[in-house]
């Protein structure tokens, strides 16, 4: 079975072409030249593809420069594109209802996430089959996903309003999830609760299951009420859990693009413009590249942030 | 799950060390920055939220390498 | 699994208990699978049917929109379809049934392989970059190794749109802009940062004492990599390799910002099917069935490592 990987008979390839000179040379490697040759090719592809990058959107972020445009002149105008953005109440707006899809789609994945896990820990007959079965929404792409819940949102035909309609009474096209002010946010708000509970419940799932029982069999000795031991066992001990799932999410839905950007497109108006779709407009419709790439820059860092503290969470958690 | 009736031995840990300073304040500013640019009561929270930001990713960075 | 806790046990819940909890979560699975269910039958719907009201669960099943998805069509006059020799395909017959003949192959297909050839050209890439350098860090001290792996994730963890810019000018310059060795790139060096992470895991759970032994018996590092240890780690080279491959696979943001004609890849051509006159949902969703269907199948598969993906293997059980 070891024969099949590629990786091996690639290896196996590049043993037999490999001159006896060379392969004496090779195995003479110290565990240090292996070290750095192992390492080494996947810094180097990080650097192209990921830093050098970086390093030029943040030398951009100091010039006019418009990519439409390669032959203007370019020229460096300091920090008045983050000057800019940072007083521009447009992009402030687009960080409110940035702000408001993360908070609800946080508050209502953790709270279902939550609660569904802990169901799933009363281990009733079959709740491996239907973890499985509820875990397939996370697992596909937001973008065909997003596309295709474009069709159940529609007023008259689409299945979401039918079925509101059946359970509420109210006409199915007198309402437009989509072309709504109020109910546009909404709408991307239920798309990816349901696309990402599976996510949250996964992990809190490991959470519940790493509380040792001794730990309620000890409660139960002290004759601590089941309410009681939820508060003070379950809660605590699943919490780091609970964190990383939460700043996870958070990473993800500050960034959000995909899923948005084929249900609303960031409308009507700009009310679901969240900051990615404000960049991408910035970036790929009006060619302000100098200018969003100081925006870019600003969200960057504020990802970094967030993840500095998801990988210290991600430690507390490995420790377990 | 056999040795699931052990406790895990929990390494001697000094509570405040330079390194767990640094982080804690370094997340409390992330945390911070992250509210400032997000709320939508003041213009001049979101206008400096960018600097808190930079300030709190920075120390984060800086202060991991603190003794601890 | 429950060890101690027997039929007595203070921690196991009542049957009552369990019940309740069983009904709910099934409750919520059948719920979260409607909109799932929906794509599938649409498929197989007519366009009218796709959109009467109320919405139809019972109807006549056609494969109308599967030929709509992978054909042009042309509207002719009856007059001339008449005079054309009888169909004899199903899609031809389809077609004519509405006043139309088929004039061409859709771009379907083409973009469905560019996935295909770009999901696992960067999946190839990440995992034995990602196999190297968690070895790499697994069995030697590197310097900085905390550093350089957090440095690894946190290009993961980029804003994509914020990463696109200064590629695309990138691309634009070096001629990669909407090729599929561009796209392979891009996605390798993505993917490689969960291929590190996870595979660190994997391979910190192979006792060194296995590479040891062989070694001692005279196998080189080298070998005893190739010979022991990635034989050892292959479930775990497996797993994350689904991983890879279902990210390149639905990747939307930089596929839409960076390609556009031939390396175009299936989720940015997908919303872009249109019909005569609107959508042609059913022809929508014959293309997002059949481009889901792969990730159902990884997702049974890799069931049992998704905790560890998805916390990129810092969860273990």
């Amino acid at each position: 079975m070891s024969d099949s990987t590629p990786i091996q008979r690639l290896a196996d390839q590049a043993a037999a072409k490999t001159p006896p000179r060379v392969v004496k040379r090779i195995r003479g490697l110290s565990d240090r030249a292996i070290a750095w040759a192992f390492i080494t090719p996947t810094i180097l592809l990080l650097l192209a593809i990921n830093i050098f990058p970086l390093i030029w959107t943040i030398q951009l972020s100091f010039t006019n420069y418009r990519a439409n445009r390669p032959n203007a002149e370019v020229e460096n105008v300091g920090i008045q594109n983050y000057e800019r953005i940072l007083t521009d109440s447009d992009i402030w707006f687009a960080m409110q209802a940035t702000a408001h899809f993360v908070f609800w789609t946080i508050a209502l994945q953790t709270l279902i996430g939550f609660s569904l896990a802990y169901l799933i820990d009363r281990k009733f007959r079959g709740h491996a089959f239907w973890t499985t079965i509820i875990l397939i929404p996370m697992m596909l792409s937001p973008a065909v996903v997003g596309n295709f819940w474009r069709f159940l949102y529609q007023p008259q035909i689409g299945l979401f309003n039918y079925i509101v309609s059946f359970f509420t009474g109210l006409p199915p096209s007198s309402f437009e999830m989509l072309g709504t002010v109020n109910l546009a946010p909404w709408s991307i708000i239920i798309v990816d609760t349901w696309m990402w509970t599976p996510y949250v419940m996964l992990i809190c799932l490991a959470g519940l299951r790493s509380i040792p029982d001794y730990i309620y069999e000890a409660a139960e000795v002290d004759r601590a009420s089941k309410w009681r031991q939820f508060w003070t066992i379950t809660i605590p001990m699943a919490a780091p859990f609970i964190m990383l799932a939460v700043l996870f999410r958070g990473i993800e839905n500050f960034k959000m693009f995909d899923m948005v950007n084929l249900l609303t497109g960031g409308g009507p108006g700009s009310t679901t413009e969240v900051a990615s779709i404000t960049l991408k407009r910035e970036a790929f419709e009006k060619w302000r590249t100098g200018y969003s790439s100081a925006f870019a820059i600003i969200l960057f860092v504020a990802v970094f942030g967030l993840a500095n503290i998801y990988v210290k969470a991600l430690n507390k958690v490995k420790n377990r | 799950m056999m040795d699931a009736h052990e406790p895990p031995a929990l390494p001697p840990q000094k509570r405040f060390t330079p390194r767990s300073i640094a982080e804690g304040l370094a997340t409390l500013l992330i945390a911070a920055g992250f509210i400032m640019l997000m709320q939508p009561f003041a213009m001049v929270l979101y206008t400096y939220s960018f600097v808190v930001l930079l300030a709190g990713t920075v120390l984060f960075i800086v202060g991991s390498k603190f003794p601890g | 699994m429950s060890g101690k806790s027997s039929a007595h046990s203070v921690v196991e819940p009542t049957p009552v208990t369990k019940r309740i909890a069983g009904a709910v979560v099934i409750i919520y699975a059948l719920i979260s699978m409607i909109p799932l269910f929906w794509i599938f039958i649409t498929g197989f719907k007519s366009p009218p049917d796709s959109i009467s009201y109320p919405p139809k669960i019972v109807f006549e099943p056609t494969l109308e929109g599967y030929c709509n998805l992978f054909t042009t069509r042309t509207r002719q006059t009856p007059d001339y379809i008449q005079s054309l020799p009888p169909a004899t395909e199903t899609c031809d017959e389809i077609t004519r049934s509405r006043n139309m003949v088929i004039a061409g192959a859709s771009n379907y297909l083409p973009r469905f392989i560019n996935s295909v050839v770009i999901a696992f050209g960067s999946t190839f890439l990440a995992v034995a970059l990602g196999t190297l350098t968690a070895y790499g860090f697994s069995r030697f001290r590197v310097p900085l190794a905390d550093d350089l792996l957090f440095f690894i994730l946190s290009t993961r963890m980029m804003p994509p749109i914020a990463v696109a810019i200064p590629i695309y000018l990138m691309y634009r310059e070096l001629g990669l802009s909407d090729t599929a060795l561009g796209m392979i790139l891009l996605y390798t060096a993505i993917n490689v940062s969960l291929a590190v992470w996870l595979l660190k895991g994997f391979i910190d759970e192979i006792p060194r004492e296995y590479e040891e032994a062989a070694m001692i018996d005279g196998y080189t590092r080298l070998q005893a990599f190739v010979k022991v240890v990635l034989p050892q780690a292959a479930t775990g080279i497996a797993a994350t390799a689904i991983f890879c491959l279902i990210f390149a696979w639905n990747e939307y943001a930089f596929a839409v910002l960076l390609t556009s004609g031939s390396a175009q890849t299936a989720p940015p051509f997908i919303p872009t099917i249109i019909g005569e006159g609107g959508m042609d949902w059913p022809a929508v969703a014959a293309g997002t069935t059949i481009f889901l269907i792969p990730i159902l199948v990884f997702t049974v598969l890799l069931r049992k490592h998704l905790l560890r993906g998805i916390t990129f293997g810092a969860v273990r059980k």
